[in-house]
């Protein structure tokens, strides 16, 4: 019986398979009405000590991400020690006077835990995700880095080592050295250009100069620490303290860095990767601060301009002209300033072609208002992809301490999805004309072997080797 | 006339809500509800409800991978794969992605030996979106000795691009042959480049015809939905897709002689020697594979594992370690594979690697060390959990392998109830000198 009710089925189905398609699989369902987005509610308090502790509420996970920020990133390195900020930060972790650098990595692995250090212009980011029943041995291990952290001889020779070779191997990636490259002509004699350090600086640092670089920075009140999972405030303020009430405060002198200058004269630069099949395009200029109202019509302009496949520049590059692997734009904010910044990896033969085409599209974004279809599409793509941002716990933590560290508030968050909505198309083009008329620094990564004869297109070009120094200038291909 | 509810096609085999317990028991799984049931079709469906964010995550996985190519037709899985986003019926050729893009989705696809994932989370409002993506794809995919070409280049560039990026590439082929027997289990999934070149049209729509259909495939929704509008949703826009003929069983895989092997390889890019070594261990999910897990983490996961302390930290015996247990459907080996700076160091390296299995052989694995390997291994497996993402490609590998859903909840527990006489047991059973191959990686 049930064997006829089969054979039915699938002379049906298969009927079904012969007849013209449903109507309904023609074109695309219109989609239902946008849910609403409510975000984890953050609840912060400050510490005796001054420690500013966060903390949002994620059930159904086993996990407690912890992000501490130490407001000290590079630009509060010595002028004559840039790397000592990340330096520092890396050395953290590894060990105190009594517990080698292996055992701590052995106490974190012990609670199912994974601990990173990253350092960026402004401060340093130390990640902490472990296993939500082991709270009190994590809050433990992060009491030990940050009262009695041994920066060891031997610890310090060998993360020298590491970073030396590290550095080394970062060379050998065309979009390593091209972003380098131009922030290192954007940030020229500003402190935020001792982040874009060589391998020859590690040598220099002494513990002695991590010692003081720790002692002056590392204070809970010039730290944030983030507390995301299935923890509510008064556990977590309460262990918190009782884990870091004799962290010691002491005022730290944090000068806000001047702004940055955009660059306004035609430069186009080049850098010789041997081996390098492709070459990689790099032009941007400076924009506004982190916490700065432009952020979000920018954002919106960015997504036009390069945020996905479906923006102009990989739509006219690849699609269209195919002259590219690919294109995008992308912004990065800092405290004082930031730069919006577009990669590229091109063919060779078409090096020169792609840059004009680049600039001809920023020329465009400045000088004709977008349609309201490509608005509408972009704020689409924001509102729609910003839950995805913060839909891991760690990456949670991340922004949250982002927030609450440079103080960007609601406007960053519960608000966010209201700030997109607002940007019109008037806002869009205001920033456009302050940003992108401006003229783009333009950076060229490639062997010269197969890129040289491409080149000579460009009126100028500045030649600068692997360490950022400048050699020759080229005027129509001919050395000056 | 009764309501289109009861009407509907899909047929109920099974409406479980499987709650994975959050009982204070912490060998239970973790709190996920789920529902599965099956289209008349034979398309399998698990949907899970999870409230975090708007958003939801569709994983349409089709139990296909290499594994089912033919001698000579090797690649096609990864192929079908690319071809997916050239276009169907409706769809324009990479307009799939344009459109997950557009609303601020993320779309991406992966192919393994046996199981071919396509994926999307979207802002839930726009599930009817995705739904009616992966259906044309899977009922009318367009496949053209054109897109069939332009499908080739891009993986014979990707095939270069990874030789190019990796000098151990070659060896590292060579030791699969030596240490799966058979050549379903052996070859690499990006096939070989002769295969490719000659790959035809035809081809390639009898591998899509035979196993990208209905009954050969499961569709995971995780994440802000109504479960019986989905259902609903679902029914739509696949139930009239015509089921495919039988998946043909595949045999199981062949059984090593037990004999020691060492052979050497000359690998022409390589800047420095190396060696792969492998055991042959106890199929995936069988009795010993737990204990052998959990080995794995003791031997090679994280900075503080036996043979990353010893051979990178303490004796600097090798500048590069990776590696561990790799499972390929039905078989499964543990692998090292160590870059030393000469040839003396890779000679004491081995030495090193197999004094640390011997200790195993006769010592027991203190408790702590044992914890820190369940801790690690705990924060992996729920870790699949951490996203509607993650949750729908669980679901989806679940299904398809022995363990099942209905069991699953079981799972965790298995692992963190090993015990160190069970480690000693495997380490006797399978890490013996009959059932290993050494390929050492000479440098020209």
């Amino acid at each position: 019986m049930k064997k006829i009710f089969l054979l039915c089925g699938l002379i049906f189905l298969h009927a079904l398979a012969a007849s013209p398609q449903e109507k309904f699989r023609k074109s695309p369902p219109f989609p239902e009405p946008l849910q609403a987005l409510r975000l984890p509610a953050i609840e912060s308090v400050r510490l005796s000590n001054g420690l500013m502790v966060a903390v949002a509420y994620q059930k159904n996970l086993p996990f407690i991400s912890l992000e501490l920020v130490v407001l000290a990133g590079e630009s509060s390195s010595p002028d004559k020690l840039p790397g000592l900020a990340t330096f520092t930060a890396e050395m953290l972790s590894r060990g105190t006077p009594l517990i080698s650098g292996s055992e701590m990595e052995e106490r974190v692995e012990s609670i199912g835990g994974s601990f990173s250090a990253t350092t960026s212009l402004d401060y340093s980011r130390f990640s902490f995700l472990f296993l939500d029943e082991h709270l009190d041995q994590a809050l433990e291990l992060l009491s030990l880095m940050l009262l009695q952290p041994a920066f060891a001889d031997k610890e310090i020779v060998n993360l020298k080592r590491t970073d030396y070779y590290d550095i080394l191997q970062r060379q050998r990636d065309p979009e390593f050295i091209g972003r380098r490259q131009l922030l290192r002509i954007l940030f020229k004699n500003h402190p935020y250009q001792k982040s874009l350090y060589n391998e020859d600086v590690i040598k220099n640092i002494s513990r002695e100069s991590i010692l003081n670089f720790f002692e002056k920075y590392y204070r809970p009140n010039n730290s944030v620490l983030v507390l995301a999972g299935n923890l509510n405030l008064t556990t977590a303020s309460r262990k918190v303290s009782h884990y870091l009430n004799m962290w010691p405060k002491q005022d730290v002198e944090r000068p806000l860095p001047p702004p940055l200058e955009p660059n306004n004269s035609e430069r186009v630069c080049y850098v010789d990767l041997p081996q390098a099949k492709d070459a990689t395009l790099f032009i941007g200029n400076v924009i506004f601060p982190l916490a700065d109202s432009d952020y979000f019509p920018f954002s919106v302009l960015n997504q036009v301009l390069g945020g996905t496949p479906n923006s102009r520049l990989f739509m006219n590059l690849r699609e269209s002209r195919e002259f590219a692997y690919y294109a995008f734009s992308e912004m990065e904010l800092f405290r004082s300033g930031g730069v919006y910044l577009i990669r590229a990896k091109v063919i060779p033969s078409a090096c020169f072609a792609s840059v004009q085409e680049i600039l001809q599209e920023l020329s465009r974004m400045a000088k004709e208002k977008m349609s309201t279809f490509e608005l509408e599409q972009a704020k689409s793509y924001l509102i729609g992809n910003f839950p995805l941002q913060v839909h891991r716990l760690d990456d949670l933590a991340r922004r949250i301490s982002e927030i609450a560290g440079f103080s960007l508030g609601e406007e960053h968050w519960n608000k966010f999805y209201e700030n997109i909505m607002l940007v019109d198309l008037s806002r869009v083009s205001e920033v456009a004309v302050r940003y992108l008329l401006p003229r783009p620094v333009v950076i060229i990564v490639g062997d010269k072997n197969s890129l040289f004869d491409h080149l000579r297109d460009f009126e100028k070009l500045e030649i600068y080797d692997l360490k950022g120094v400048y050699r020759y200038t080229l005027t129509k291909g001919v050395e000056e | 006339m009764m309501p289109k509810r009861i009407l509907g096609a899909w047929t109920f085999i099974l409406l479980v809500q499987l709650i994975f317990s959050a009982a204070p028991d912490q060998e239970a799984g973790f709190p996920f509800p789920l529902a599965q049931y099956q289209l008349k079709n034979g398309l399998e469906v698990i949907l899970s409800e999870d409230y975090s964010l708007p958003l939801v995550s569709v994983v349409l996985a089709y139990h296909v991978g290499s594994i089912h190519e033919q001698p000579g037709k090797t690649g096609l899985a990864y192929l079908v794969e690319n071809m997916m986003f050239l276009g169907s019926l409706n769809i324009g050729p990479m307009q799939h992605i344009s459109y997950i893009n557009r609303i601020g989705g993320e779309p991406n696809a992966s192919t393994t030996e046996d199981i071919t994932y396509f994926y999307e989370t979207v802002p839930s409002n726009q599930l009817a979106l995705v739904l009616w993506l992966e259906s044309d794809r899977m009922k009318t995919l367009e496949i053209t000795s054109a897109k069939v070409e332009k499908v080739r280049q891009a993986l014979l560039d990707e095939i270069a691009q990874r030789r190019a990026g990796d000098p151990y590439l070659e060896s590292s082929l060579v030791f699969d042959r030596l240490l799966y027997h058979d050549f379903a289990h052996s070859h690499d999934i990006l096939g070989r480049e002769e295969d490719i070149r000659s790959v035809t049209a035809e081809d390639v729509k009898g591998f899509y015809t035979g196993y990208y259909v209905p009954n050969n495939a499961v569709l995971c929704i995780v994440g802000n939905i109504d479960s019986a509008k989905t259902k609903e949703l679902v029914e739509k826009y696949f139930e009239t897709i015509p089921p495919g003929k039988d998946i043909p069983l595949l045999p199981p895989p062949k059984l090593p002689e037990k004999k020691p092997l060492t052979q050497v390889f000359q690998e022409s890019l390589a800047p420095a020697p190396a060696f792969h070594l492998g055991y042959r261990i106890a199929p995936p999910y069988s009795s010993d594979y737990y204990p052998l897990v959990i080995l794995d983490y003791i031997l090679m996961k994280g900075k503080s594992s036996r043979l990353f302390k010893r051979l990178i930290k303490k004796e600097s015996l090798a500048f590069y370690l990776s590696g561990g247990i790799e499972k390929r459907k039905d078989a499964a080996a543990f692998k090292v594979f160590a870059m030393n700076n000469n040839n003396a160091m890779v000679d004491l390296c081995q030495k090193a690697v197999f004094s640390e299995i011997n200790k195993l052989r006769t010592s027991y694995v203190s408790e702590a060390e044992l914890e820190k390997a369940k801790n690690m291994f705990k924060k992996d497996y729920v870790n699949r959990f951490s996203t509607p993402l993650e949750k729908g490609l669980f679901l989806a590998d679940t299904f398809f392998s022995p363990v099942s859903l209905e069991n699953a909840p079981q799972e965790l527990g298995k692992y963190l109830r090993i015990t160190p006489f069970e480690i000693i047991g495997i380490i006797n059973r399978y890490f013996t000198p009959e059932n290993s191959i050494l390929l050492n990686v000479k440098t020209r």
